[in-house]
């Protein structure tokens, strides 16, 4: 086991490697560098040269390509990747206060549409082909497909413009700083609800669909037909033979929604004036902010390979053939 | 023999006079609810989070519209735009130009009661010099200043010493926002001051939470005319939709609004009752840039022709809901340069075809497209993504260009990319929107000495006469003289065509029936000229957003 997951983690390690090039290669090589972005927030008059060469040495671009890479590395290491083109603060400190902010929204939208979908998904294979199923069928399909920001402006605008019971937008009232703790926490309450709930739509529907054909498949296999013969009730085929199997791709899935969790809708995070990772993503890329966007990816990568590493040894742990595979 | 120009600030002092005592509160005796009244908090809308609090660094006209309440710029602009005593009570020009002599005003303090002193105003110029603070966006206007000669004469009058006359240079220092030298000589200067600021302004800030406000409270002790408001809360909010919902709920009192927004609403009397719709144009103007260098744009014949094929009045009244108009030139009506003799150049393809036609560009393969020396006539213009208008825009001239036979591809690209390939110069044509400074002088955009990377003449443009006026126009300290120069120079340059002004797009603005006191500027629009936003107020019975919470002082970045 030891062996298989020292195995696992190098890989790990190379792939983080690789994805720090590919990055690397991609940021520099979309048009425009952080230069651009001073010159086209100048106006009509341009940057004098002077003050060029300045934001070239801040950000090590008078130098070689290759040697930016090992800067850049350097700050994997330490983790200081630089000052962020957007206001000189580190690049490190403006992640870091935006990640708990997306990961709490995130949390509680996956938190509710596997709460929901799950359940749901697993009701409607149970009732395959009724009307009602194939009626809440359609309308999960139609809630997948609807786009976020149209759900998002329909729910501001019930909730917090014709009947105002929901804040519209931010994370904290005004006075939130002279609120008692028990007021903070329902404030915070209160502010997530509508971004929330624009987030988990679609996940819901996704994870109740998904459920479904999951039992569904299940279901039609041989060993439940079996079990029915055997004259095991409907009821308990269903939750002890059928659900247990069912749910095996389900833990694969919510495994791999992981790393989801610390990125951020970047649409969400706008409308709602969510102080998130997407925002800040996509301002980063924006304005050419080269050490944001490459802390940004470090810190997603880092988590998605230590989830995808965590998950391989759990599998490994559970199915012993997996280990064996690995030693050939 | 020096021409001296003196500005006197008798007016302004008659009427803060009658001012330096607070209106009476409502409970003493009856209000005329016409005269301003003391007091009240407003909330404004910010487009984006401002990056610094720091005056010399600012990246987006977010963080001036708050510098602008803490800090007193040297020189102020008025209601036209024109120079007026701000932090300078008075100013002195040698006859060459090259030399200032700014006199502050002594009664003028920071919000930390210290005295402002001429070394304070030194140490800001020389932070905007010094490559290394990286003031990208006021540095431009200090090119030519010569440190050698900048000194402190006493306490509160300071000598500027320049290498070149610059007729625009006094409108420059409007940038420069004064700081406490005893500030901000400490600490690391370009991230000590993101989230706190001592300035001479007549507001002082509260508090600065990075993406949520900030809340700035009136300076009791101010020195100069106080304003109204007591206390000013910014909220950046990104999005236009939520901004105009939380407007109409009452969230905040300002925001800018979307032309479809505005046609959607603006007439609506149940909105009317609590919300004031205004639109006016600030100086920014609509282009379409043609690549002088190419192949094919470099002849002028064809770029008017092309100019010839834009139907102006539909864009103005189908994209805009008829709140645009059409450009003649360089210069904006609301600038003193402006020449209304210039002719809009009026929608005539029938002219266009048969102008091309005579210049040889004639469809001899019978492709429909229009050909010369075997070379079809192939445009593309780039144009800015996520901008809808712009698209719009582009699909509506291409389709009158395929009528002539002219064959035009549109790329949207993203703003920083596109702007790439213009300073690289690879590019045929795009679509583009300047904003303009205060005062006209075009050098940076049509002077040739200004081609990409020296400079902004992404069009490549060059015409030995137009040079000699611009730099005869930044030279020249006579008024009437310059006004005849930018007018010689705006019919010249729309003959030559190297951008086709197409239009000005109005800046619409929701703003709460509540806030009085509101004027407009000429290219400015609301704020940043002086008084500006100072003259707002809030009637006392009207103020639904006074909070204790603004009142409390806490210093909290996050």
């Amino acid at each position: 086991m030891a062996a298989y997951l020292a195995r696992r983690v190098a890989y790990a390690v190379l792939t983080f490697f690789g994805i720090t090039i590919v990055t690397f290669t991609l940021i520099h090589s979309v048009p425009g560098d952080p230069v651009t972005f001073y010159i086209g927030k100048s106006g009509t008059h341009g940057v004098p040269p002077q003050i060029v060469a300045a934001i070239k040495h801040e950000y090590h671009l008078d130098e070689p390509v290759p040697k930016q890479y090992l800067w850049w590395l350097r700050g994997i290491f330490t983790l200081d990747f630089g000052p962020s083109v957007i206001d000189h603060r580190p690049a490190m400190d403006r992640i870091l206060e935006v990640l708990p902010n997306t990961i709490a929204l995130n949390v509680i939208a996956f938190a509710l549409s596997a709460l929901l979908g799950i359940p749901i998904g697993l009701w409607s294979a149970s009732r395959s082909g009724h009307l009602f199923e194939r009626g809440s069928s359609v309308i999960f399909f139609l809630l997948y497909s609807l786009p976020s920001f149209w759900v998002a402006i329909l729910l501001m605008q019930f909730f917090a413009v014709r009947h105002q019971w929901l804040p519209l937008f931010g994370m904290t009232s005004d006075d939130y700083l002279l609120m008692s703790t028990a007021h903070r926490i329902a404030d915070r309450i209160q502010h997530m609800v509508l971004p929330s709930l624009a987030l988990t739509y679609a996940q819901l529907a996704f994870y109740a669909r998904f459920t479904k054909s999951a039992l569904t498949e299940v279901i039609h296999q041989d060993f439940i037909t079996t079990a029915r013969a055997k004259g095991v009730s409907v009821h308990a085929v269903m939750w002890k033979h059928a659900l247990r199997n069912a749910l095996l791709p389900l833990v694969t899935l919510l495994g791999l929604t992981i790393p989801y969790l610390l990125s951020g809708s970047v649409i969400i995070e706008t409308m709602f004036q969510w102080d998130g990772v997407g925002k800040l993503y996509f301002q980063s890329l924006a304005s050419r902010d080269y050490p944001t966007v490459l802390a940004l990816t470090v810190v997603t990568a880092v988590v998605t390979l230590f989830a995808s590493v965590v998950s391989d040894v759990l599998y490994a742990l559970a199915d012993p053939r997996v280990r064996v595979e690995g030693k050939r | 023999m020096r021409r001296v120009l003196i500005v006197t600030l008798t007016l302004t002092l008659a009427v803060s006079c009658g001012r330096e005592t607070p209106a009476p509160s409502a409970t003493s005796t009856a209000i005329d609810e016409n005269l301003p009244q003391d007091g009240g908090t407003i909330i404004r809308r910010l487009q984006a989070d401002v990056a610094t609090l720091n005056p010399v660094i600012p990246t987006s006209r977010y963080d001036r519209l708050v510098m602008n309440y803490i800090f007193t710029p040297l020189v102020g602009l008025d209601v036209d735009l024109k120079p007026a005593p701000a932090l300078a009570t008075k100013w002195d020009i040698s006859s060459d130009g090259l030399n200032y002599v700014f006199h502050l005003d002594p009664k003028a303090t920071f919000s930390d009661n210290t005295p402002v002193h001429a070394s304070d105003v030194l140490f800001t110029l020389k932070k905007i010099v010094d490559p290394a603070t990286e003031a990208a966006q006021v540095a431009s206007g200090f090119d030519k200043i010569d440190m050698t000669r900048t000194h402190v004469v006493d306490d509160h009058t300071i000598a500027v010493g320049f290498k070149e006359a610059f007729a625009p240079q006094l409108t420059k220092f409007n940038d420069v926002l004064v700081m406490p030298e005893h500030v901000y000589s400490k600490g690391d200067f370009k991230t000590a001051f993101n989230f706190n600021a001592v300035g001479s302004g007549p507001y002082k800030l509260v508090r600065r939470v990075a993406e949520k406000e900030i809340v700035l409270e009136r300076r009791e002790d101010y020195w100069g005319r106080k304003p109204f408001l007591k206390t000013i809360i910014f909220k950046p909010i990104i999005d236009f939709i939520t901004a105009w919902n939380a407007l109409k709920r009452g969230d905040i009192d300002e925001t800018e609004i979307t032309s479809d927004i505005w046609a959607l609403n603006n007439s609506r009397p149940e909105l009317q009752k609590t919300i004031n719709f205004t639109r006016f144009y600030y100086l920014s103007v609509n282009t379409v840039a043609w690549n002088n260098r190419g192949p094919i744009l470099s002849d002028k014949r064809v770029r008017r022709a092309l100019a010839q094929c834009i139907d102006i009045s539909s864009v103005i009244n189908n994209l805009y809901h008829g709140t645009a108009r059409a450009m003649n030139g360089p210069f904006t009506p609301d600038q003193w340069a402006y020449n209304p003799n210039v002719p809009v150049i009026q929608f005539d393809p029938a002219a266009a075809q048969h102008a091309l036609n005579s210049i040889g560009w004639l469809d001899t393969d019978h492709d429909g497209v229009l050909d010369k020396d075997h070379k079809p006539l192939n445009i593309e213009l780039l144009i800015f993504a996520g901008n809808p208008s712009s698209a719009q825009f582009g699909q509506l001239l291409q389709s009158e260009l395929k009528k002539i036979g002219v064959a035009m591809t549109l790329t949207e690209m993203e703003p920083t990319a596109l702007l790439q390939r213009i300073l690289a110069g690879n590019y045929d044509s795009a679509y583009l929107s300047w904003d303009l400074d205060p005062d006209p002088d075009p050098y940076g955009l049509l002077h040739s000495s200004q081609w990409p990377p020296h400079g902004q003449n992404v069009v490549f443009y060059k015409n030995p006469e137009v040079d000699t006026l611009i730099d005869a126009g930044r030279r020249e300290f006579n008024q009437s003289k310059r006004v005849d120069i930018y007018r010689k120079l705006h019919e010249l340059v729309a003959g030559d065509q190297p951008y086709t002004w197409t239009l000005q797009v109005s800046v619409k603005w929701g703003i709460a029936k509540r806030v009085h006191g509101v004027k407009l500027s000429k290219g400015w629009g609301l704020f940043l000229w002086y008084p500006g936003e100072f003259d707002w107020w809030i009637p006392e019975s009207q103020r639904t957003h006074d909070q204790p919470a603004a009142t409390k002082a806490q210093a909290q970045p996050r």
